[in-house]
């Protein structure tokens, strides 16, 4: 049994190894076979090849993608440019053809010397870069003279070109050459010489705007001469991207801006969540960055001490202010500390330990309920029901409503904020919570901090009466349903009641800014740079006085329109602005009057 | 012993220090005639190693075959650290220090992978060998090598591992029908496999599987090594007279693409010679395979040779263009210790093998 079973595997190895046998030996075959090919019948190609000429590959550089506006507005795209060259074999007398050449445009001086001498150290047929990023009109000069001069030779390139200068640099970014750890990143592989995107959509989408190299072989003879192109792989263009981004309204709110020396707006639609306006001043031109020599354009940016670098609609951290009691007296009607008939008496300050709370209005506003507090802006009712939500659930709260958080939108460098807790602080400073910076934190100072696109987020989902709504930049044809929380819409509703009253009826703070083109809702926010002194809160008219501009409080304003059936959410926040019912709620009233325009 | 001495084969044995002999030619000759720094270390390693092949060959078989398993997880924890290395030190590597010299352990690992299936394919009765279960082991030996391999990443490697398994198996005895079954499970896969890699990574296997794209690095090499075998012609521009290898346009000319080298000073003469002493010593392997009277013997002799011609001819297929350029060397011609020592080490197992292959039984079971 044993034996005959071995007998059997025998003879089945045997087999198997005879196949393995004529397996490989048929590899041997094609191998072989291959090796005939090219050593005997293609033997001749090579032979000319190997002689003197060597094969090189150049690479053929894509032309990156295109970024265009909501309403396909090129806000990104491509020129040519020309570089002119001169091949010194080409002239007989290369001073001649530099002089010539300076008659039609302008040569430095010791730039046609140095052209000269270099022309005397490289090889004949090379060529020499005489001017760079020339634009069509000097090009035509330059052709129709092109049989008088000798040897000018002249390539085309492609600049990357933003027709709108200033008005979406922050967003859009802006192209560079790699740095060195740039180059090693995989989309560049072969190609050290490309531009990337270095900030905003440029960057966040090189992958996609960068495209595909293609290359091609030519064939050199031992000087180096290129002799022939022997196959040629075209490039292939970058993908293009279209933005959420309405032009004509990022346009007029920078217009806006402009009149005050930082700030920002944005405007966003609440049924998509698509940003249509996003705009920070002071801003830069990605044109002078991209164009050299930008030396002194860089200089001046980086001198400039509002580092107009910044976007400020992502990066800019402020306290929030009022615009922050939405959240705390939501938090305050959800957990059951207030509802419509609480009433706290304000009479301008509360004591907490052996500390003062004021009011910003100094002879407090007498009795008020949660409507009128948001209306007036009262802080002292602010201050007694936080005492009683405590910070924990407000800081839950905030979080709902999309603050502190860096949102899934392809901008780099977002900052995220602080919606401070009692866990919160343990971590950062391993101290306890005072019952004192509760009070503060529900007057939207103290520790907490926003950006403001997080504050068009809070405002879009109150405004749509607790969707969770998701900030979107990159325009999609897909209608995108976000989910409700249900548990707000009882508070949200008494809260937008509450801020319609703060713009349309008397008595509330922005009643100033109300608008019968396009009426709207919406809450101020004046946000302190600074603590005040005793002594200043005592001379009465501290906020009346000129003060110096660092000082001053940031102005800010979150709101929505229109009243039923909101469709834009807005928050626009101007540095040191003085107050937001003065300067920030006039400007989303325009901003909301001009959309509302653009609709009809 | 001296028994054992006499009847060592000595055709082997001549076969591989004459293919040693013409890489060190071509050594000499890719240093532009000198021995130094390539042919001299290539000679001096080839000594040192056939004699430690042929104390390898005179040893009992016995204690190969008990030490099979042992050998095979020491040799994959030699990996494993190479992978640690790399995840925790100076990035990643394929080389580790080992009392002084440097070796890659995925070299060794293909030859204790043919121990651990010899030894497994022994123990086992033929009549169970068409039973799933006993699929599992052989496939985790060849299955935890090939993943370390695959993440190092060297997929020219982990190819000739899975390769190598492939043939293992077959002459195993393992039913066709599974082989078919397997090799649909991996075309399925593939997609799957892909999905979970990263972005980066899925950029390096497609870059891998297409090098013509990265035209400056490998797709420059193809193209230069083509012409360097092509004008060669039929009988070569002679010893020391090829041009392209000097001009630096071959940047592994004394690894990988030695072979082109000795295609252009020889000519398609010279590359018949070559990869008909590979042939001759391939078939020697399988010889002595069939002559084995245990399984164990047979099995490692045909792996040796399976793994041998997985080698050549993954080189040659590489430097001819007709498969994508992944780094394996020529055995016993181009430059470099582990794949030499791998060789030879192996080729003194089937020595070994050879010598005791009359033996009726290895173990007492």
């Amino acid at each position: 049994m044993f034996y005959s079973d071995d007998k059997k595997q025998y003879s089945v190895l045997n087999r198997r190894t005879f196949f393995l046998y004529l397996f490989k030996l048929s590899f041997f075959g094609i191998v072989g076979w291959r090796l005939y090919n090219i050593q005997i019948k293609d033997s001749q190609k090579y032979k000319t090849l190997s002689n003197n000429n060597q094969i090189d590959v150049e690479i053929i550089y894509p032309l990156r993608g295109m970024i265009y506006d909501t309403n396909k507005n090129i806000l990104a795209s491509n020129i040519k440019v020309f570089d002119v060259y001169i091949i010194p074999e080409n002239t007989k007398n290369i001073n001649k053809s530099l002089n010539e050449l300076n008659q039609i445009i302008n040569i430095d001086f010791t730039d046609r010397r140095k052209i000269i001498e270099l022309s005397k150290k490289v090889k004949k047929f090379e060529k020499i870069k005489v001017l760079e990023n020339i634009n069509w009109s000097d090009l035509e000069k330059i052709e129709s003279n092109k049989l008088n001069i000798e040897g000018i030779f002249i390539s085309q390139d492609y600049m990357r070109i933003y027709r709108y200068n200033d008005i979406v640099s922050h967003l859009i970014g802006y192209t560079n050459k790699p740095n060195r750890e740039e180059v090693e990143l995989p989309f560049i592989a072969n190609m050290p010489n490309l531009e990337i995107g270095k900030d905003g959509i440029e960057k966040s989408f090189n992958p996609k705007l960068i495209g595909k190299s293609g290359q091609r072989e030519i064939e050199v003879n031992s000087y180096g001469r290129i002799i022939r192109e022997i196959s040629r792989k075209d490039s292939k263009k970058g993908n293009d991207i279209q933005i959420t981004i309405d032009l004509r309204i990022q346009q007029y709110a920078l217009n806006l801006l402009k009149e005050h020396k930082a700030g920002s707006a944005v405007l966003m639609d609440i049924n998509n969540g698509n940003i249509l306006c996003m705009v920070s001043t002071p801003s830069y031109n990605p044109n002078k960055i991209i164009q050299k020599p930008n030396k002194e354009y860089w200089d001046s940016i980086l001198d400039n001490e509002l580092s107009p670098l910044t976007y400020r609609c992502i990066q800019g951290l402020y306290a929030p202010g009022s615009t922050f009691k939405m959240v705390v007296a939501i938090a305050g009607i959800v957990h059951g500390v207030i509802d419509t008939n609480t009433n706290h008496f304000c009479n301008g300050k509360i004591g907490l330990g052996d500390r003062l709370y004021h009011c910003w209005k100094n002879n407090g506003h007498g009795l008020m309920n949660v409507s009128d507090a948001i209306k007036e802006s009262c802080d002292v009712f602010f201050y007694e029901i936080s005492k009683k939500i405590g910070i924990d659930k407000i800081a839950k709260v905030a979080e709902d409503f999309g603050l502190g958080k860096i949102y899934d939108v392809p901008l780099p460098n977002q900052k995220k904020g602080i919606i401070p807790s009692r866990d919160w602080k343990k971590k950062k400073y391993d101290e306890s919570w005072y019952p004192g910076e509760t009070l503060i934190s529900a007057i939207g100072q103290g520790f907490v901090l926003t950006n403001p696109l997080q504050l068009a987020v809070m405002t879009s989902i109150i405004a749509s009466d607790g969707k969770n709504i998701k900030p979107n930049i990159i325009k999609q044809n897909i209608n995108i349903e976000f989910e409700k929380l249900e548990k707000y819409q009882n508070a949200i509703k008494i809260i937008k009641s509450s801020m319609f009253k703060v713009v349309n009826e008397s008595k509330g703070t922005a009643y100033n800014s109300r608008s019968e083109s396009a009426p709207f809702a919406g809450k101020t926010g004046t946000s302190q740079v600074r603590r005040i002194t005793v002594a200043e809160r005592e001379s009465e008219d501290f906020r009346k006085k000129e003060v110096e501009w660092k000082k001053r409080d940031h102005a800010l304003f979150v709101g929505y329109m229109p009243v039923e059936k909101p469709r834009y959410a807005v928050s626009v926040v101007i540095e040191h602005g003085g107050s937001g019912a003065s300067t920030a709620a006039p400007i989303a009233k325009e901003i909301f009057q001009f959309t509302k325009k653009l609709e009809t | 012993m001296l028994n054992k001495i006499q009847n060592l084969n000595y055709l082997l044995i001549f076969l591989v220090i004459l293919i040693s002999f013409i890489g060190a030619a071509g050594l000499y000759s890719a240093a532009g005639g000198s021995y130094n720094p390539w042919a001299s270390r290539h000679l001096i390693r080839l000594g040192f190693f056939i004699f430690l092949g042929v104390i390898l060959a005179l040893i009992n078989i016995k204690y190969i075959y008990e030490g099979a398993y042992i050998i095979f997880i020491l040799s994959l924890l030699l990996l494993l650290s190479v992978e640690l290395i790399g995840v925790f030190g100076k990035g990643a590597t394929r080389w580790i220090n080992l009392f002084g010299f440097s070796i890659q352990p995925s070299e060794i690992i293909k030859i204790t992978i043919i121990l651990a299936l010899a030894r497994f394919y022994h123990d086992l009765k033929f009549d169970e060998i068409k039973r799933i279960k006993n699929l599992f082991f052989p496939i985790l030996i060849l299955f935890l090598p090939f993943v370390l391999v695959v993440i190092q990443p060297d997929l020219g490697t982990a190819l000739s591992i899975a390769m190598l398994g492939v043939l293992v198996l077959f002459a195993s005895g393992i039913r066709i029908w599974k082989f078919v079954l397997g090799f649909f499970v991996l075309i399925l896969s593939i997609p799957l496999l892909l999905n979970y890699l990263q972005p980066y990574q899925k950029d390096r296997i497609f870059s891998f599987l297409n090098p013509e794209a990265d035209a400056l690095g490998r797709g420059y090499q193809l193209i230069q090594s083509k012409i360097a075998l092509g004008s060669g012609g039929l009988t070569g521009k002679g010893f020391l007279e090829g041009s392209q290898s000097y001009l630096q346009y071959l940047p592994e000319k004394q690894t990988d693409f030695i072979f082109t080298l000795i295609g252009e000073e020889f000519g398609f003469i010279g590359t018949m010679f070559i990869i008909l002493l590979f042939f001759l010593l391939i078939s020697v392997c399988f010889y002595i395979s069939i002559k084995s009277n245990h399984i164990f013997g047979r099995i490692l002799s045909i792996g040796v040779g399976s793994n041998l011609f997985i080698y050549v001819i993954m080189n040659i297929s590489m430097v001819s263009g007709l498969m994508p350029v992944v780094g394996i060397p020529l055995p016993l011609v181009s430059y470099g210790g582990s794949a030499m020592l791998a060789i030879i080490i192996s080729l003194g197992l089937v020595l070994n093998a050879e010598l005791n292959g009359n033996l009726k039984k290895l173990h007492n079971a």
